[in-house]
């Protein structure tokens, strides 16, 4: 045994290794576990970067990169004229932001309640039961906002019709502005829990010699929160603040699907809804790249942007 | 350090299987392969089909119609095997085989594939997604063979997209020439052309210009409860059976509804036009149904009729939010007056509509022969194309997957063959009749079961109705079997009708442009999607707000593109690249 471990000290074979690959041979295992994730994110995050040359082509899909033509910025011109893209630009930005201000919040709140809990069963099963929603997909969410909020044979409108709270259903889901109220709702509902888990383990990180010190000092449970909890998750806060700015240009379809109807498309009618049906429907796989690649670079912009100012403002940032 | 080992071991392993995995999913190929190494073409070598499909070899494989003699009597083997990839429908129905890999696919690979060394896959094209998935294949460089489609708009999308190449129809001729000269006799060679180029090869649509096989079953048991003896005919009648059906509580929104998808063919408006004074102008800018004619006077009829539909409370309210599928559960359930739907021998919604509702009564609403003057329509419909489907060659495509492809729809024209696909398997399918005809067997299920329509989406490449003697034959055949109404004469008499209609005059067909209307590529979709939400909102709108409501989305409609769509149409029939509106 002895004798094995004098052979091997790794760090000191390493540091006096004449080979600079030397490293590669000692944890060639670990490398060869690590190719495959990098391998991922190069082909699904940077091998289809050549196709967005066909931003600048008029691309026909039979015909290929080679028989298309290219056409400068004639494709992102037609796009800023198009009045439907501006549409689908205003209300991805609001609807965006929006979110950002309700929805991002709300785990930063849910998690400091979790944390006050003392009986560790409750707060497991309010935990898993907080995450599950994450777990569904937007088509069952979108289901279950049809079923519960109908104007006429929803759940939630017969039940206050049935008490006799109203006369007449409210319309959740087919009058715009409740409509953006309910969708704003649902992504609040259905992702919150799961935005805790990241807050909790920075709050684990919190040390307890603070709690403690405070609770000595009379420190109750508002004030360890205030000025212990919460400024020692607040570097987590910033980092994940900047990383949401970079999706307020961005727009999921799905969620939007799940809960468009013809009554709300004036609100509905998003940038992920111009991209699928002028691109994919209506087959300008150009404008679509032309729309895709202009919210990455919006989104890249303003993830700087957020980065440089938290920077100014003393915290660590993201780059 | 037999742990250390072991650790490395499996750290290697699980590697390989993680990188396996992804390069599997990756694979383009899969298809290709799987198919090959299940199938038992003989000679079939089981790699490198990409490389066979662009075979080089045009001495050896030009056998197969270098020959004199013309037809299925000249063909030869191909002498490398060509792999052809023939599209068809995926309806997403239950009850049916898989569309991709069933016996009759397997069926057509050994009776015709095995037989000349061609390899038949078939490509699963989902119904409701057709221009997207063929999209997707063009973009992967994986279209099938052929593309084939009903719409003549799609057609011209797929020429002006580069997806299909020009093809010899001497060439046609000499490899199919059944097909071909059925091409001849039916007067389809004009619409094979398109810019002056020759792109498609048509199918045959027997009894074109009526709509025999599309039927609307409506609820007689109560009509009659309310007091009908006949399915209404007319618009106040309708009003009145619906309004008495609300009265006597016994359905709540008889009109059911359902959401408009941003599809062709949505709210079509021949029975609101004014055929009398209708101009071939008119005609040829605003008169397809492949785009819903929002801001013409037959569109406004239409809108007019549905909004007040839904203000008496006929429609069901929240259609908006129901899926086609919805509303035919909702006839299934028995919530709904009536409900449309292509014949065939077996009809599941049929069937579950009598499990639900055994002491339910149907009718046929048969084509009317009177012209409602009071509501100021023509029961007039749109006649189908001369044609079934359209089918085109695949620019990606090789000349021996050209050939072969021409063979296979020649082959599947060949009586024997085109029986056997359409009817199955004797004693089992179907049975001879006392005449002497054959007849389906009802609800079979088994080792030979047909695809969705009696496999109608492969004979689809060649004909659009079974072989089964006269148009009466044919619609028995075609009528829905094992229920507890026969409707056979009713679709008949629907049949006869509808002839009497086409001689009336009131059989439109659509116009149709031998030049790229360009403009309905660019603004279709757009066009479709805004309908549908326009058509909502003035459908649930207040009576009273209509009209405002209707000129604003007019205005909107024709500036979203299809004012720019109806001047190039009418520039088009002006210079004479279209067919003419007959009187």
């Amino acid at each position: 045994m002895e004798k094995r471990k004098a052979q091997k000290p790794p760090i000191v074979m390493a540091a006096k290794s004449k080979n600079p690959m030397g490293f590669l041979k000692r944890d060639w295992q670990l490398y060869l576990m690590l190719i495959f994730p990098v391998a991922l994110v190069i082909l699904f995050n940077y091998a289809a970067y050549p196709g967005l040359r066909i931003a600048f082509m008029d691309f026909k899909a039979a015909k290929g990169y080679k028989g298309s033509e290219w056409v400068g910025w004639d494709i992102w011109v037609k796009v800023f004229k198009d009045k439907d893209f501006a549409v689908a630009l205003r209300n991805s930005l609001i609807f965006n932001l929006a979110d950002l201000v309700v929805g991002f919040p709300m785990p930063i709140l849910l998690a400091l309640m979790l944390n006050e809990l003392r009986y560790p069963k409750f707060k497991k099963v309010s935990q898993t039961i907080l995450y599950l929603p994450h777990f569904l997909s937007w088509v069952i969410v979108g289901n279950v906002a049809y079923s519960m909020f109908r104007e006429y044979s929803g759940l939630v409108n017969m039940a206050l019709m049935n008490a006799g709270i109203i006369s007449k259903g409210i319309p959740f889901l087919t009058e715009k502005n409740h409509w953006a109220f309910t969708y704003l709702l649902m992504g609040v509902w259905q992702g919150m829990g799961w935005g805790t888990i990241i807050y909790l383990a920075a709050i684990t990180g919190i040390s307890g010699e603070l709690y403690e010190a405070a609770m000595i000092d009379g420190a109750g449970r508002w004030k360890r929160m205030w000025h212990i909890t919460l400024p020692g998750i607040k570097g987590t806060i910033v980092t994940l603040l900047i990383m949401n700015l970079g999706r307020v240009m961005g727009s999921n379809l799905e969620r939007i699907k799940a809960f468009d109807n013809a009554l709300v498309k004036d609100y509905s009618y998003q940038l992920a809804v111009y991209i699928y049906q002028k691109g994919l429907g209506g087959g300008k796989l150009s404008m679509s790249t032309v729309v895709g690649l202009f919210q990455s670079v919006v989104g890249l912009i303003l993830v700087l942007l957020a980065d440089r100012f938290a920077k100014l403002l003393g915290e660590e940032g993201l780059i | 350090m037999k742990k250390t080992t072991l650790q490395k071991s499996v750290a290697v392993a699980l590697t390989g299987a993680m990188v396996i995995g992804a390069l599997t999913g990756c694979n383009s190929n899969t298809a290709n392969n799987n198919t090959e190494t299940t199938s038992k073409a003989p000679e079939t070598t089981s790699q490198g089909s990409k490389t066979e499909e662009t075979s080089k070899a045009p001495e050896e494989t030009s056998k197969s119609d270098s020959s004199a003699v013309a037809g299925v009597d000249g063909w030869e083997p191909f002498a490398e095997n060509v792999t052809i990839k023939i599209p068809v429908y995926d309806r997403g129905k239950e009850g049916v085989p898989p569309v991709t890999d069933n016996y009759w696919t397997k069926w057509i690979q050994e009776n015709f594939g095995d037989k000349y060394n061609i390899t038949v896959q078939f490509e699963a094209i989902p119904r409701g997604d057709v221009l997207n998935a063929y999209t997707l294949l063009a973009v992967g460089g994986n279209l099938p063979t052929i593309l084939m489609e009903y719409d003549y708009p799609k057609l011209a999308q797929w020429v002006d997209d580069g997806y299909l190449t020009e093809y010899s129809l001497d060439e046609f001729a000499q490899i199919a020439p059944t097909y071909y000269q059925r091409m001849v006799d039916n007067n389809q060679l004009e619409y094979t052309e398109l810019n002056g180029t020759t792109y498609f090869a048509l199918a045959e649509r027997p009894y074109y210009n009526t709509n025999y096989t599309y039927i609307t079953w409506v609820r007689m048991d109560w009509l009659e409860q309310v007091g009908y003896d006949h399915v209404p005919a007319t618009r106040a009648e309708y009003l009145d059976a619906m309004q008495k059906i609300k009265d006597a509580g016994i359905c709540e929104y008889p009109g059911g509804g359902s959401m408009i998808s941003g599809t062709a063919g949505v709210d079509q408006n021949y029975v609101y036009r004014d055929l009398d004074n209708m101009t071939g102008e008119e005609w040829a800018m605003y008169g397809d149904y492949a785009i819903p004619a929002l801001s013409w006077e037959p569109q406004h009829k239409l809108l007019q009729f549905a909004n007040e539909d839904y203000n008496l409370g006929i429609t069901n309210p929240e259609f908006y939010s129901l899926t086609a599928e919805d509303a035919t559960a909702a006839f299934v359930s028995g919530n709904q007056y009536s409900w449309s739907g292509y014949i065939s021998g077996t009809m599941d919604t049929l069937v579950s509509f009598y499990e639900q509702n055994p002491d339910a009564k149907l009718a046929v609403a048969v084509q009317s022969l009177e012209e409602d003057t009071e509501a100021g329509t023509v029961p007039a419909f749109r006649s189908n194309n001369p044609f079934g489907m359209m089918i085109g060659f695949s620019s990606q495509a090789s000349e021996d997957q050209i050939k072969a492809a021409m063979m296979y729809m020649e082959w599947m024209t060949l009586e024997d063959n085109l029986f056997t696909m359409q009817w199955g398997v004797e004693g089992e399918n179907f049975t001879y009749g006392d005449d002497g005809l054959p007849v389906s067997v009802a609800n079979y299920s088994g080792d030979y079961t047909q695809g969705f329509n009696n496999s109608k989406d492969y004979w689809c490449v060649t004909t659009e109705a079974r072989i089964a003697g006269t148009i009466e034959d044919v619609i028995k055949a075609a009528s829905p079997v094992g229920l507890p109404q026969d409707f056979t004469q009713d679709i008949i008499d629907n049949y006869y009708n509808q002839v009497a209609a086409a001689e009336k005059g009131w059989v439109i067909p659509d116009c149709m442009f031998a030049r790229v209307i360009s403009s309905v590529s660019e603004y279709q979709q757009t066009l479709l999607d805004k309908y549908a939400e326009y058509r909502t909102q003035l459908t649930t709108c207040d009576p009273a707000d209509f009209e405002d409501l209707y000129a604003k989305y007019a205005q909107e409609y024709l500036d979203a593109g299809y004012q720019e769509i109806a001047d190039e149409r009418l520039q088009a029939y002006q210079d004479g690249y279209s067919s003419k509106l007959e009187k």
